[in-house]
């Protein structure tokens, strides 16, 4: 909400400088974001007197004038507006004025100009006669800006203009105003807080507030049918007005905070709502059919057409605001057009009412029609503030547009609201804030904004004002105490105090990161992707080879936009458009990984939300070349099995062998073939080569590999940091054999070595594969396997018993595979 | 005939072999298949007897291997004194350079922030990240309809069959927060990581998933003047010794007092010479948030504060557009 520096003077004397104002407004918990000065400093522009006006030789809309200044001699000026004539009383820039123009190409955005001597059309022009606009005054260019008669001849405009109490410079103070504030959407609110910091009094303008009757009572007639959703309903009659343009001064209010004037009516509901928070309705009294006002609701379906002039459906359960015949307003958000104030309007009706929040809140939402009174309503206005306000508005229409206010008010007041009385601890207020606070202190600025506070001695009771609907608990007021007191004169204690608590460790975060670090060695990057996608897409990748189990994919409810409409089931999907970001950007060689949520429906006795499974997710991606290119060696791409020794470390690091790993040929919609790990029988993850279909729908160059395990599945197997414990080891050498043996190319080599682990018996401790050979040296359909064997035992082998094993080995692979050894 | 073996090793260990030259003469001298002097050796073995051929086969395999262990001694050599004796290794060629990966920009900055709570004692708790509307708001204070959940643009999620609580995307970490004061009795003092949600236009200042690190201390006579000092130490440890910090009142449903923390940030480019920028909200935990937990709010005060992972590592890494965490170019990975 915009607030003017200058408007706010109106309330509270409080002699500080905008930028301190405005740091005194943030420090009392109404946020200031920003400052914006408006207007010019009037340095240099002073009255002028136009003595002769005659037409430009060179140009048919420019006129010469003569205007005196009283200075050494008249000064010689042209001038463009139509307006100007002589024995005006006219501002005039002198030579070397600063102006905040409008621009040339925006009018919005002023551009800084000096006044100099110059020749326009070859005619000499020494100064410059201002329209308001120029003067930033208003938005007005109509013409030049022309002065009463009284302007005194070459008096600084500056002191003209506060002579009739006109500013000419403000600064506009944007401030956040938090939901739990309502009291402070005006400025008098604002206000408030400032006196009750600066410790002066809050200026309220002086109103003659009528007594609830009078003969506004026979002109209109109020029923609220709705009693619960219509607490008050204030009425007021203003006769005789005449609807006009309003003064300078009340134009200039309501431009300084973004308002656009419209008439005198108008704009004084305007600013009576920025003046105190209540907003205002101004009723044609005579469009009210019947002299009646009923508040009721209507049903949903019916259209209405707003001052706007737009038809709206109104949605079911509207509050409205009808006469004797028809809905004449959308109560709390907008008046409608055939009751409206216009030209021809002579008497105005006007409305002052209570509005329960939530009900203009839910309407103001199904219409999306947010407005300043709905704004206000729905976040509770002063529920004691419609009457002083409906004739604060009666008496400035009476002022500007000529009329008589009608004695009384007719005040319909179904449900009045009573604002609690709190009880407040002293010892409270000082455990909270952490300071001690003087009760005299406590008393005083609670006092001054608005609360009635008795001493009790160690305790307070508060009498909460009806504006701060907000305050309602001990704990409320303790923080009014603590705001106005100020956060910064808290202070710091200078030792900490931590419980005693047992230091721990979650296991699975130390796991998360020794993964993170060991990946990051082998050459991974990070990524941090988008857990919300399209939903063709979810559902594209929500199969069971990277999932693990069954579920719909998780939609979300209007999405702003249908990239988020769906939660992610893997992590792939974002991973490939990652992939293919990067290759079209010249990057060919990833490495990448991401730790993350992923998300199905489905029922998990693990869920913490019913009906909703997520787990952490943890994947790994491969293409491109294998290593940099390097003069040593020639460059290879990166391969399936690249990346099943990048996971088979992992593992082996994390967990042992416990991981099983079953290969699948078959391709599935996302992937070409894949490992599928388990433990168990426990689906824990998949290594995979992404499939032709996903490579050509992401345009990927590259082939890509991946690798996702379900890090929650895999988490009981971890073995956790703190159970490693050291075991003996066998100091005794090591016995290597190669044994290359011939068997059908179709075969399974990872069938072979699980044969030969359990051939070889005991003594055989490792086997690893150093060659693999398909082609000329060997028969055709056959391929040859080359392995290497390692034995060892807490002792010094013999070479019979190595011999033996290999022997055991040779023998058990002929019979079950049909292998021979190769000469 | 050991002496011909004992004689054979003496020379293969004084041989000098200190140039390419020798190393090939000293090679072919040896295990040269012509006229080498093992290969002459072992043709011997026809002629010895049969029972004394395995020890004489063995006694050449051990002269073999010396050779071998010389010869490899003596190319190491010759490489390591390359520029002495003529240039066979370029000492200046690159290295063979393996690739390095690299942690998010968000995971160090989380991380860090973490180290510097939990030297302050905090321990470390996660949550899920969808949660029903008990956890995420109404726990947390948010009254049904009120314009603070206007604060929060929540993706609710399309309900599946099961009559629950309508289930939501959290929109902040403070449902951690909740469940663990359900399931643990103070003194409690944690603090919670992880990634929320917002239903919100992606722009380069907002983004519909972020991450936060709240922070939670439940204890006997925890006060606003505690708050103050854990974050301002926290901004020290964050933005350097003198940094300069603001605290100011706010609102938020789940504290009272509410409060928010900037730091000053300065810009030479501006009038001010800087701004303040705010980093993280906080308060005293609301007594209905204690009372909703079952953790008697008399007896017990606590101070919460929350923080965007994004907005300090935008800070601190001076990067402008928030959108750029999430394209995860490698060109912007790897500078972290």
């Amino acid at each position: 909400m915009n607030l003017s520096y200058n408007w706010l003077k109106d309330y509270v004397d409080h002699q500080l400088q905008p930028e301190e104002l405005s740091d005194l407004l943030t420090m009392s918990g109404l946020e200031v974001e920003g400052v914006e000065v408006i207007g010019n400093s009037m340095e240099g522009v002073v009255v002028g007197h136009v003595l002769s006006v005659s037409r430009h030789p060179n140009a048919d809309r420019l006129s010469c004038c003569v205007v005196d200044v009283a200075g050494e001699e008249p000064l010689p000026i042209v001038c463009g507006a139509p307006n100007v004539a002589a024995g005006q009383r006219v501002p005039v820039a002198t030579v070397g004025t600063r102006l905040m123009l409008p621009g040339r190409e925006n009018p919005d955005e002023k551009v800084e100009v000096k006044i100099k001597k110059s020749k326009i059309r070859g005619e000499e022009s020494r100064g410059m006669i201002c329209a308001e606009d120029e003067l930033g005054l208003s938005d007005n260019h109509d013409g030049i800006m022309v002065l009463d008669g009284e302007a005194k001849i070459g008096q600084a405009f500056s002191s003209y203009l506060e002579e009739r109490s006109l500013s000419f410079q403000d600064h506009v103070i944007d401030v956040s105003i938090t939901p739990n504030r309502p009291d402070a959407i005006s400025h008098i609110g604002a206000s408030r807080d400032v006196a009750a910091i600066v410790n002066t009094p809050l200026l309220y303008p002086e109103v003659d507030v009528p007594n609830s009757g009078g003969d506004a009572q026979s002109l209109i007639d109020v029923e609220i049918e709705a009693p619960e959703a219509c607490r008050r309903y204030a009425a007021m009659v203003v006769q005789g007005i005449t609807v006009k343009e309003s003064p300078a001064w009340l134009k200039q209010r309501l431009t300084a905070i973004g308002l656009r004037p419209r008439n005198n009516m108008v704009d004084i509901t305007n600013y009576v709502m920025y003046e105190c928070g209540q907003p205002l309705h101004a009723f044609d009294y005579d469009q009210i059919a019947g002299k009646k006002i009923i508040v009721r609701f209507n049903k949903g379906g019916e259209k209405f057409t707003t001052l706007d002039s737009k038809e709206r459906e109104l949605p079911d359960n509207t509050l409205m605001i009808c006469d004797g015949d028809r809905p004449v307003a959308l109560a709390g958000i907008m008046g409608g057009e055939n009751s409206e104030v216009t030209d021809q309007t002579v008497n105005v009706l006007i409305e002052s009412a209570y509005f329960d929040p939530s009900t203009i809140r839910k309407t103001a939402k199904a219409l999306s029609l947010q407005t300043d009174a709905s704004y206000r309503f729905e976040r509770g206005v002063d529920s004691n503030g419609q009457v002083w306000a409906a004739a604060r508005a009666a008496a400035l229409m009476a002022e500007l547009g000529g009329g008589t206010i009608v004695s009384g008010v007719q005040d319909e007041h179904p449900s009045p609201i009573t604002p609690p009385v709190v009880a407040v601890r002293h010892k409270r207020i000082e455990t909270i804030v952490g300071r001690k606070i003087d009760a005299e202190e406590v008393v005083r600025l609670l006092s001054s904004i608005g609360f009635k506070v008795e001493d009790k001695g160690g305790s307070y009771t508060c009498a909460v004002p009806s504006f701060r609907p907000d305050v309602e608990r001990e704990i409320d007021v303790i923080e009014e105490v603590a705001r106005l007191s100020g956060y910064h004169n808290i202070p710091e204690p200078a030792h900490t105090v931590v419980p005693s608590l047992t230091p721990r460790v979650n296991p699975e975060l130390v796991l998360r990161r020794q993964v993170k670090t060991l990946l990051l060695g082998l050459g991974f990057r990070e990524t941090y992707t988008n857990s919300m996608l399209r939903k063709e897409v979810a559902e594209t990748f929500n199969v069971p080879v990277l999932t693990g189990g069954e579920g719909d994919v998780v939609e979300t409810l209007k999405p702003i936009s249908q990239e988020m409409a769906a939660l992610r089931p893997s992590l792939l999907p974002g991973l490939l458009s990652v992939i293919g970001y990067n290759q079209n950007r010249g990057q060919r060689s990833l490495r990448l990984m991401e730790f993350g949520k992923v998300f199905q429906a489905g029922m998990d006795s693990n869920a913490f939300v019913p009906g909703y499974k997520e787990h952490t997710s943890l994947i790994l991606c491969m293409c491109g070349p294998l290593e940099q290119v390097h003069w040593s060696s020639s460059v290879k791409s990166v391969t399936f099995h690249d990346l099943k020794g990048v996971v088979e470390a992992l593992l082996q690091n994390l967990c042992g062998d416990a991981v099983e790993m079953k290969p699948v040929y078959d391709e599935t919609p996302v992937t070409a073939y894949h490992l599928a790990l388990e433990v168990k029988g426990t689906p824990v993850g998949v290594i995979a080569a992404v499939s032709e279909s996903q490579q050509k729908a992401y345009s990927l160059r590259d082939p890509v590999y991946v690798a996702e395990l379900n890090w929650g599945a895999l988490l009981p197997h971890l073995k956790s940091p703190i159970s490693i414990m050291f075991s003996e080891f066998s100091r005794f050498p090591v016995v290597e054999r190669d044994l290359a043996i011939q068997i059908d190319q179709s075969q399974a080599v990872g069938d072979l070595m699980q044969d030969m682990e359990r051939a070889g018996g005991k003594l055989l401790k490792h086997i690893h594969v150093f060659d693999v050979y398909e082609g000329e040296q060997v028969e055709t359909g056959k391929k040859s396997i080359a392995f290497g064997l390692r034995f060892g035992a807490g002792r010094t082998l013999k070479d019979k018993e190595v011999d033996r094993s290999v022997e055991s080995i040779v023998k058990s692979l002929n019979k079950n595979f049909g292998a021979e050894l190769r000469k | 005939m050991l002496d011909i073996f004992d004689q054979l090793r003496k020379e293969i260990e004084e041989a000098v072999i200190d140039t390419k030259e020798a190393v090939e003469d000293f090679r072919v001298s040896y295990l040269g298949r012509k006229n080498g002097r093992l290969k002459a050796l072992s043709e011997k073995m026809r002629d010895i007897d049969v029972a004394d051929r395995p020890v004489f086969g063995k006694n050449i395999n051990a002269l073999k291997d010396l050779v071998n262990n010389r010869l490899d001694q003596a190319q190491q050599l010759l490489r390591s004194s390359g520029s002495k004796k003529g240039k066979t290794i370029d000492l200046t060629l690159p290295g063979r350079k393996p690739d390095l990966g690299s942690l998010h920009p968000l995971t160090q900055t989380a991380e860090e922030i973490q180290g510097i709570f939990t030297a302050y004692g905090f321990t470390i708790a996660e949550g899920p990240e969808i949660e029903d509307d008990w956890h995420n708001f109404t726990s947390l204070n948010f009254p049904e309809d009120h314009p603070a959940r206007d604060m929060q643009d929540t993706f609710f999620l399309r309900e599946k069959s099961v009559d629950i609580d309508a289930a939501v995307l959290r929109t902040h970490t403070s449902p951690v927060q909740i469940r663990v004061m359900k399931s643990s009795q103070p003194p409690i003092r944690v603090i919670a990581p992880g990634r929320v949600y917002r239903n919100e236009t992606i722009t380069f200042k907002s983004y519909c998933v972020f991450h936060q690190v709240e922070g939670l201390y439940v204890d006997e006579g925890v006060s606003l003047a505690d708050l103050k000092q854990i974050l301002h130490m926290f901004a020290r440890a964050m933005f350097g010794e003198d940094v300069k910090t603001r605290f100011r009142p706010s609102f938020f449903p789940f504290t009272e007092p509410s409060a928010e923390f900037d730091v000053w940030m300065p810009n030479k480019d501006l009038p001010a010479g800087g701004r303040w920028l705010e980093i993280l909200g906080c308060g005293m935990v609301d007594p209905n948030v204690l009372e909703a937990v079952g953790i008697d709010s008399e007896r017990y005060t606590g101070y919460a504060f929350g923080m965007g992972v994004e907005r300090i590592a935008m800070l601190r890494y001076g990067i402008k557009d928030l959108r750029i965490f999430y394209e995860n170019d490698v060109r912007f990975l790897e500078q972290f």
